[in-house]
């Protein structure tokens, strides 16, 4: 009899505990909020103030007491940045190196995967690790040979220096081999025995089933032209030959402070909005293709 | 028959992206090791017919620098600040992120935005918060303060020259760091929250059996769980943070410090491309291999110690 | 620990969002589990025993209805306070810890005056470590262990607590045959050893009956029957509890009931005095049949197992559901190998009727 009581006595005390659990409970998950909230805030509020900033007078950029929403809207930064910054000519250049280079880099790392994935022929597999060991290998090791050679080929200030020398990623190839990996060796058999040759059968099988990692790299790769940077300086000294990041960092730096800071910032929106817009559009397939490479565009 | 027939082929497939390997990866890491050891390589003299020792003179030389020491230094310093920084803070927000339902996929998205920007371009914003523009009366005046001190004055604090002529080493590094975390955490936070959502839920349910308390859950659980993935973002967060340059183009320019203080923030990568265009190939490739070299024993040394801590 | 469930239902939201509507897991259970029994929680996949089960944990909380554990509501207790052990289907073993640390890991958790001091909790992990028999293997990681050894470490971490009730699920589908019978003897011993409370699900009715002193079948989140394995067996309330248990299956054939006979055909197989005529169908368990040359009921023979000491016989009939009827039958029976048909008496007490349409037991 007193043990029973005792039992439900400690099933009493009990219940208060987990009474108090389900407080501490909602106090974490407001916690958390708060927490994530505020973070996303931080990460936000460049974007805002690179925005608002574009948006302002010269006069309230300076203004002694910020303000957090243009008293007046200048549009014309926008156009004024586009103008200073001779942007038209930098996306120009730089959409012609992005999409020539993805263009040529997807045929050749299709090729190579099919070869790797499909067909049979001596050293596979020593070729294969020895491609996968050059990976580990900065690119900063390649860069001092690579300006040389480039200008032995008299490649200087040319589209050439600036498409061929990054058309092949070991990587793109790794992935998009395991990709087709992945597809029954089978369907390739039954191709061949209906006498499809290789070329359609990637074209009618392999890449509509692999379109999802083409994608990524697709996007990977175009992000890659439009943030470079170190190598573009190197090997483009003129200006018509820019890319976008180097013609954005050298248009509106002066040395003493006496830039215009809203079309500054204008011209950083607009380069910007691209990647922007790729993304809100082809979220999906960057953060997949991102998941998987690590790399930094 | 087939067979023999497919040798050429796949050769043939291959062939591209194999004469390209040749030309821009295999011969640069011959030639790079090749000019590394030829005292003073130069390759503007090189292609005039003349010939250099071999030897290690180049590598003394670059030790012997004091400026290739102090950018060893920045690069260092810059590495140990942002990569345990950046892996918390990311470690945080990815356990907070997986465990809410709301909002998760708005916020994970809002989390991954800086992955898609151009480090230089929002590097200039970065530098636009901190900028004071129009310093006058010896330095307590100014038109704007920049929006980062402004808050630090409605905070009650003294407003600091970050990244102004005369300012400060130790600002300028908090300048960087704050925009290199800002910059890493996408990364990391993605690849966390993977490794979050693909544990499994029983462990949980487990825990909850045995009365764990949350804090338990996260340093028994979950961290160990997650081991493999911390690993991979730190290893690979460090050799970011030795290549680390063109977010601070992003904020100096090209003069890799403030203004009168050119190249005081200079990395190692900076020290190789600067080598470069005084035409000292040799000298470059020497630091290029240091890097390497440091690279190699940093992601040596960090699987080592994972192999300890790593589970599974 | 008594277990009681009193109305209990748990009503999940359809996982076709779009059509709306919700799926009853649970409906209406109301039953008690007597204190120091194994009870097994048993039918098919889909029919409510697994979240029975996760209510009975805490891990889900039920829609409506109560859980007591002996005298204590339980319903709105948290997991932890509720005193539980579970073992989960895969284990759930820590992967990082070692057999030792993962068995320690509940006891690490406790608080307050339950709080027990580093030998003590030493001393108490190899205690049940003895009774499932692993203390052998306390420093190795789980993936250095078999499917069977990770089954006891999994029980060993449910019972350190010394759980009021010790909760498994499927305990024995990721295990291969032989280890399936050696484990639930297991289970067995240490159910008897230890005395607690013990309920298992199981979708396998020769498991949920070898070793339960006690089964509830379900069948789409409605209970069907509770009671002595031997006894649901042997009385069925419906079509489906008396085919989802015994191996080999009932044989079901349609039939009805004229003037108190049971009819198949026009044979007249047993007696059922009192009840009005209607279509039926009869269940004859495999031992319900006895050879005779006279017998009511004729199959045509299609062949016959010879198992040892009994011998199974193969038959069709145009009535049966099943495509095959089977018989087991004393292995001193002559069978005439070459006969078209074979002729059967069904004992009285192997046979059951249903009705047809509700397919409920029909008594007299």
């Amino acid at each position: 009899m007193d043990k029973k009581n005792m039992k439900t006595m400690t099933a009493k005390d009990l219940q208060h505990v987990s009474a108090g659990a389900r407080i501490m409970g909602i106090l974490v998950k407001i916690v958390t909020y708060a927490f994530l909230i505020t973070m996303a805030l931080v990460v936000l509020f460049p974007f805002y103030w690179m925005i608002i900033s574009s948006l302002k007078s010269e006069v309230e950029y300076r203004a002694t007491i910020p303000t957090f929403w243009p008293q007046q809207f200048i549009w014309g930064n926008y156009g004024q940045a586009f103008k200073d910054g001779n942007l038209l000519q930098l996306f120009k250049n730089t959409a012609y190196v992005g999409i020539v280079s993805t263009f040529l880099s997807l045929v050749i790392t299709v090729l190579s995967a099919f070869a790797f994935a499909r067909l049979e022929f001596k050293g596979k597999d020593a070729l294969f690790a020895a491609l996968l060991a050059t990976m580990m290998i900065p690119g900063e090791l390649f860069t001092i040979t690579n300006y040389i050679t480039v200008n032995r080929l008299g490649w200087l200030n040319s589209f050439e220096a600036l498409i061929i020398p990054f058309l092949v990623s070991v990587f793109y190839i790794y992935l998009l081999k395991q990709n087709f990996m992945q597809i029954p060796n089978e369907l390739y058999l039954a191709a061949k025995v209906d006498g499809t040759s290789d070329i359609k059968y990637l074209w009618k099988v392999m890449i509509p089933l692999a379109l999802p990692t083409l994608i990524s790299i697709t996007i990977l790769k175009m992000m890659g032209a439009w943030n470079s940077y170190i190598w573009p300086k190197l090997v483009a000294n003129r200006e018509d030959m820019w890319l976008v990041t180097n013609g954005l960092r050298n248009a509106f730096t002066t040395a003493e402070g006496q830039a215009n800071y809203p079309v500054q910032m204008a011209a950083v929106a607009i380069v910007s909005a691209p990647l922007f817009m790729v993304f809100l559009f082809l979220r999906k397939y960057i953060m997949a293709g991102v998941s998987r490479s690590g790399i930094k565009g | 028959m087939v067979e023999s027939k497919h040798q050429w082929k796949a050769w043939l497939y291959l062939a591209p992206a194999i004469i390209l390997l040749l030309v821009f990866t295999v011969w640069p890491i011959i030639n790079t090791v090749a000019m590394a050891f030829q005292n003073g390589y130069n390759a503007l003299a090189a292609k005039r017919g003349a010939s250099f020792d071999i030897g290690i003179q180049n590598f003394i030389d670059v030790l012997g620098y004091g400026s290739f020491l102090k950018n060893l230094l920045n690069t260092m310093l810059l590495c140990v600040a942002t990569v345990p920084l950046s892996t918390m803070l990311a470690l945080l927000i990815a356990v907070a992120l997986n465990s809410i339902k709301p909002m998760q996929k708005f916020l994970q998205t809002i989390f991954f935005l800086p992955y898609v920007t151009n480090s230089i371009a929002i590097g200039m914003v970065f530098a636009a918060m901190f900028n004071i523009i129009g310093l006058r009366g010896g330095g307590s005046m100014a038109d704007t303060w920049g929006i980062v001190n402004n808050f630090l004055m409605l905070l009650g604090f003294e407003p600091i020259n970050w990244i102004n002529q005369g300012s400060d080493y130790w600002a300028n590094i908090v300048v960087m760091v704050v925009y290199i975390v800002w910059n890493a955490l996408p990364f990391k936070i993605l690849i966390l929250l993977g490794g979050l959502q693909s544990i499994n839920k029983q462990y949980y349910d487990a825990a909850r059996v045995d009365g764990t308390a949350r804090r338990r859950v996260l340093t028994r659980i979950t961290v160990p769980l997650l081991s493999p993935m911390l690993a991979y973002v730190i290893i690979t967060g460090f050799i970011g943070g030795f290549k680390e340059y063109s977010s601070i183009v992003g904020i100096f320019g090209e003069t890799m410090g403030p203004p009168a203080a050119a190249g005081r923030l200079n990395t190692m990568v900076g020290f190789i491309y600067d080598s470069l265009a005084t035409s000292s190939q040799g000298k470059a490739s020497a630091a290029a291999l240091i890097l390497f070299g440091i690279i190699l024993v940093v992601t040596m040394i960090n699987l080592q110690v994972s192999k300890k801590r790593v589970h599974y | 620990m008594k277990v009681v469930l009193q109305n209990l239902t748990k009503i999940f939201p359809s996982r076709d969002k779009k059509a709306g509507g919700e799926v009853v897991a649970v409906n209406d259970f109301t039953f008690e589990i007597p204190d120091g029994k194994l009870i097994g929680l048993l039918g098919p996949s889909g029919c409510g025993k697994s979240t029975t089960l996760y209510m009975i944990s805490g891990l889900q909380k039920p829609t409506s209805g109560k859980i007591f554990f002996g005298e204590d509501d339980v319903t709105t207790l948290a997991t932890e306070s509720r005193g539980i052990g579970l073992v989960f289907q895969n284990y759930a073993l820590y992967p990082h810890m070692t057999v030792k640390q993962n068995i320690l890991f509940p006891l690490e958790n406790l608080k307050g005056k339950d709080k027990l001091t580093k030998t003590e909790m030493q001393e108490r992990a190899l205690e049940v470590a003895k009774l499932v028999q692993i203390d052998e293997l306390m420093d190795r990681k789980p993936s250095e262990l078999s499917g069977g050894q990770q089954q006891r470490v999994a029980i060993a971490r449910a019972l350190v607590k010394m759980p009021r009730v010790l909760l498994l699920d499927e305990p024995l589908s990721n295990l291969d045959a032989r280890l399936r019978l050696q484990t639930r003897e297991e289970i067995r011993r240490i159910q008897k050893e230890t005395g607690i409370t013990t309920i298992f699900v199981t979708h396998d009715q020769e498991e949920a009956m070898s070793i339960s002193d006690m089964i509830v079948v379900m069948k789409l989140g409605v209970l069907q029957q509770i009671g002595k394995p031997q006894d649901v067996y042997d009385d069925p309330v419906n079509l489906f509890v008396a085919k989802f248990l015994g191996t080999p299956p009932i044989n079901v054939l349609e039939g009805r009931i004229a003037n108190g006979k049971i009819c198949v055909g026009d044979a007249a197989i047993g007696e059922a005095a009192g009840v009005e005529d209607q279509d039926i169908y009869i269940g004859i368990r495999p031992e319900g049949f006895e050879l005779d040359a006279n017998g009511a009921l004729e199959c045509k023979l299609s062949n016959v197992e010879v198992m040892g000491r009994d011998v199974s016989i193969v038959s069709t009939h145009e009535a049966s559901l099943n495509p095959v009827i089977r018989s087991i039958i004393d292995a001193d029976n002559k069978i005439d190998l070459s006969a078209e048909t074979v002729r059967f008496n069904i004992k009285p007490h192997k046979l059951f009727v249903f009705n047809k349409e509700t397919e409920k037991r029909i008594y007299w």
